[in-house]
C-alpha cells in the first residue's frame, strides 16, 4: 500500500488510510464495506441479532461523543434521552396511531429539548458536578416514568404489538433490522464527520480544551456546549426509538437504568474519545464480544462478560488513554515514519 | 403530629446513616479531587464481609468491624496504588471511567461469587423497637446515628488537631506548597483514600443489620451518596452529616405523604436545585463547582 514518498505527495488528499479529521479514509470505506456484507449476507439468526446489537450502540456511541468526546460534557444521563425518544415513538404508535417513522423525529426532539434545558442549567457546573446532575436529571426521569403508570405503562412496561409492516416500523426478517440500524449509524456517523469537520467543531474542541481563550477568541461556550448536548441527545433519542421497534418492549428499569448511561459513555471511552471513528471501533469491539460471553457461558456465570469489560476499561483508561483509535493512530504515524 | 414527628425521627437516623455511607465519598472528594465511581461497590464489599463474618463466624455485625476496617483500609491502599494514583495526573475523565470500570468489575465479580441473591443478618432485640414517648425507634437505627455523629466528630477533631490533619488540609489548601513544606503529598493521598474506604467498610457493619445485601446494592446508595454531598458541599464532613439528614428527613415525609417512589424523585430533584442555586452545596466553598475537568 504503501508508495515511494513522491507517488505519496501526489495521492489526492482525500484517500488516507487511516481516519482523520474533515476527510473520509479508506479506513472507514473498508469498514462500511464490512458493514454491508454482513447485512446482505444474512448470517445465521443469532450472529444477526449481534450484528444489529452492534451497529444500533456504535451509532448511540457516536451520538454520546459529541457531547462527551468533542464538547468535553461527560453524561452518565444519555439513558434519558434514549428513554424518551424510545417511550414518545412508543406511546404515539400504541396509543395514538402515529407510524414510528414520524414518531422518532418528535421522540428525538423532545430528548433535544430536554438535553438543551438540561444544559443551560448545569452549564456552569464542570467535571464530576456536571456528571452526577446528568445522573440525578436521569434518575428523575426513570422514577417518573416509573410512576406514571397511565402514560409509561409502569414498572410493567409497554409493549408493541408486534404486526410486521414498513408502516409499523415492525419486521420479520433480521436483515431488514440490520440495514435500518446500519443506515442509522450511517447517518450518525456521517453527522459526526460534519461536525468534526467544521468550524462549529473547532469550537467545540475550543471550549472543551480551554475555555477562557477559546471566549476570548470570539466563541460562546455555552451556545457551543448546549449544541453539542442537543444533537447528541436528539440523535440518542432517534436511537432509543429504533431500539423500542427492534425489542418491541419497553420498561424503565431497563431503557432508564443508570447502567444504560454508563454504556453509553464506556464504548466511546473504551474505543476513543473525540474521534469520530472511536465510538464505532468500541462498539466493534465490546458488543459483539459482550454478547458472545453471554451466549456462550449463559446462565453459568452471569455477569462475566460485565466483568471483563470493567477490567478492560480499567486498563485501557489508566494504560491507553486514547483507546482503539490512539493506538490505531500510531500504528499509522509509526508505518509512515519506517516507510523509507 | 406525632405521625409528622414520628416521621422526622425517622428521617434523622436514617439520615444519618446515609450521612455515614457519604463521609469515605466527602473525604475522598475533598482531598484528592476524584469522584470514586466505585464507592458504592466498596460498600457493596464490605456489606459482603459483614455478611459473611455474621453467617459463618457467628458473629454480631457490629463486632465485624474489627475485622472489615482494617481490611477496607487496605483494600483502599491496593486501589489507591493501582487506580486511583496512576490516573492522578491524567485529565479528569480517566479517573472516573477507570472507577467507572473497577465499579462494573467488581458488581459483576460479586454476581459471579454470591449470585443475585439478597442475604440478610437477623435484627437485634428480635426486631423490638425502643419507645420514647410516643415515638419509636428501631435500636440498629439509634446505633448508625450515634457511630454517624461520632465519626464526624472525630474526624472533625482528627482534622483540626493532629499533625495528619493539618497535613491533610494544607495538602488541600496548596498541594505545592504543601509539598514544599515537606508534607509527603502522595502519601496524603494514600492515606486519604485508604481512610476513606475504612470509613465505607464502618458504615458497612452499621447498616448491615437494617439493609439486605446484593451485588448492585452499591448503585442504590452512591446515588444517595452523591446527592449528599453535593447538597452539604463537596469535601465537607459537617456537610456531609446535615445533607444526609436532610435527604433522610425528606426521603421520610415525602415517602408518607406522597408516594414511597416519589421520595427518591424529590431528593434527585432537591439535588439539581442546589447545583442550579448553590452548586458549592450548602456548606462548600464558593467556586467549588466550577473546577475544570482538565484541573
Amino acid at each position: 500500500m504503501d508508495a515511494a514518498p513522491p507517488i505519496a505527495k501526489r495521492r489526492p488528499k482525500r484517500w488516507r488510510l487511516m481516519p482523520e479529521r474533515g476527510t473520509l479514509s479508506l479506513f472507514e470505506l473498508a469498514l462500511l464495506a464490512i458493514c454491508v456484507a454482513l447485512v446482505v449476507a444474512r448470517p445465521p439468526q443469532y450472529l444477526q441479532d449481534v450484528i444489529i446489537q452492534t451497529f444500533l450502540w456504535a451509532g448511540l456511541a457516536l451520538a454520546w461523543n459529541i457531547a462527551g468526546g468533542f464538547a468535553g460534557l461527560i453524561s452518565f444521563g444519555h439513558a434519558a434521552f434514549f428513554g424518551l425518544g424510545a417511550y414518545t415513538s412508543t406511546i404515539l404508535t400504541v396509543n395514538h396511531g402515529v407510524t414510528p417513522w414520524i414518531g422518532l423525529w418528535i421522540g428525538g426532539a423532545l430528548a433535544a429539548v430536554f438535553a438543551t434545558l438540561l444544559t443551560l442549567v448545569c452549564a456552569r457546573l464542570r467535571g464530576p458536578f456536571f456528571i452526577l446532575s446528568t445522573l440525578a436529571a436521569a434518575e428523575v426521569v426513570r422514577i417518573a416514568a416509573l410512576n406514571w403508570e397511565k402514560l409509561t405503562g409502569g414498572a410493567e412496561g409497554l409493549a408493541i404489538l408486534p404486526t410486521a409492516s414498513v408502516a409499523n416500523m415492525v419486521f420479520d426478517s433480521k436483515t431488514t433490522y440490520a440495514a435500518l440500524m446500519l443506515g442509522y449509524l450511517v447517518i450518525v456517523y456521517a453527522v459526526t464527520k460534519a461536525v468534526e469537520g467544521s468550524r462549529y467543531g473547532y469550537y467545540l474542541f475550543a471550549a472543551r480544551d480551554d475555555e477562557d481563550a477559546a471566549s476570548a477568541a470570539g466563541v460562546n461556550p455555552l451556545l457551543a456546549r448546549t449544541g453539542a448536548m442537543g444533537l447528541s441527545a436528539f440523535l440518542t433519542g432517534i436511537g432509543g426509538s429504533l431500539f423500542a421497534q427492534y425489542f418491541l418492549f419497553l420498561d424503565p428499569t431497563h431503557v432508564l437504568s443508570p447502567e444504560l448511561s454508563f454504556q453509553f459513555a464506556l464504548l466511546p471511552a473504551l474505543g476513543g474519545l473525540g474521534t469520530a471513528i472511536g465510538p464505532v471501533l468500541g462498539s466493534f469491539a465490546i458488543t459483539p464480544l459482550s454478547e458472545m460471553l453471554r451466549v456462550y457461558f449463559g446462565g453459568k456465570a452471569a455477569g462475566l462478560h460485565l466483568a471483563i469489560y470493567g477490567g478492560v476499561l480499567v486498563i485501557v483508561m489508566l494504560y491507553f488513554p486514547s483507546g482503539i483509535a490512539g493506538a490505531l493512530r500510531r500504528l499509522a504515524q509509526r508505518r509512515r515514519s519506517d516507510a523509507p | 403530629m406525632t405521625t409528622v414527628g414520628q416521621l422526622v425521627l425517622s428521617g434523622l437516623l436514617i439520615g444519618g446513616i446515609y450521612a455515614l455511607m457519604s463521609i469515605g465519598l466527602t473525604l475522598i472528594f475533598g482531598v484528592l479531587r476524584v469522584v470514586n465511581f466505585a464507592h458504592g461497590e466498596f460498600l457493596m464489599l464490605a456489606m459482603y464481609g459483614a455478611w459473611a463474618m455474621t453467617k459463618y463466624l457467628g458473629l454480631n455485625p457490629y463486632y465485624s468491624v474489627v475485622a472489615i476496617v482494617p481490611a477496607m483500609f487496605l483494600f483502599g491502599v491496593l486501589v489507591h496504588r493501582m487506580i486511583v494514583a496512576p490516573a492522578l495526573d491524567k485529565p479528569h475523565l480517566v479517573v472516573v471511567f477507570a472507577t467507572m470500570g473497577l465499579s462494573i468489575l467488581m458488581q459483576n465479580v460479586a454476581l459471579m461469587a454470591m449470585s443475585a441473591d439478597l442475604l440478610d443478618v437477623p435484627p437485634m432485640l428480635g426486631g423490638r423497637s425502643f419507645s420514647f414517648g410516643p415515638f419509636y425507634a428501631k435500636p440498629e437505627l439509634l446505633i448508625g446515628f450515634a457511630v454517624a455523629v461520632a465519626c464526624t466528630l472525630a474526624l472533625r477533631f482528627m482534622l483540626q488537631a493532629t499533625y495528619l490533619g493539618k497535613a491533610i488540609r494544607a495538602t488541600v489548601q496548596d498541594g505545592e506548597a504543601a509539598q514544599l513544606m515537606g508534607v509527603p503529598v502522595p502519601r496524603i493521598f494514600l492515606i486519604t483514600f485508604a481512610a476513606g474506604s475504612a470509613l465505607v467498610g464502618l458504615s458497612a457493619c452499621v447498616m448491615m443489620p437494617l439493609f439486605s445485601v446484593f451485588p448492585t446494592v452499591g448503585l442504590n446508595f452512591v446515588l444517595i451518596a452523591f446527592v449528599i454531598v453535593v447538597l452539604g458541599g463537596m469535601g465537607s464532613i459537617e456537610g456531609a452529616l446535615l445533607g444526609g439528614i436532610c435527604i433522610g428527613i425528606v426521603q421520610s415525609l415525602s415517602s408518607y405523604y406522597i408516594a414511597p417512589a416519589f421520595g427518591q424523585m424529590f431528593f434527585f430533584m432537591l439535588f439539581l436545585l442546589v447545583m442550579i442555586f448553590r452548586p458549592a452545596g450548602l456548606l462548600g466553598r464558593k467556586g467549588e463547582a466550577s473546577i475544570g475537568i482538565n484541573d
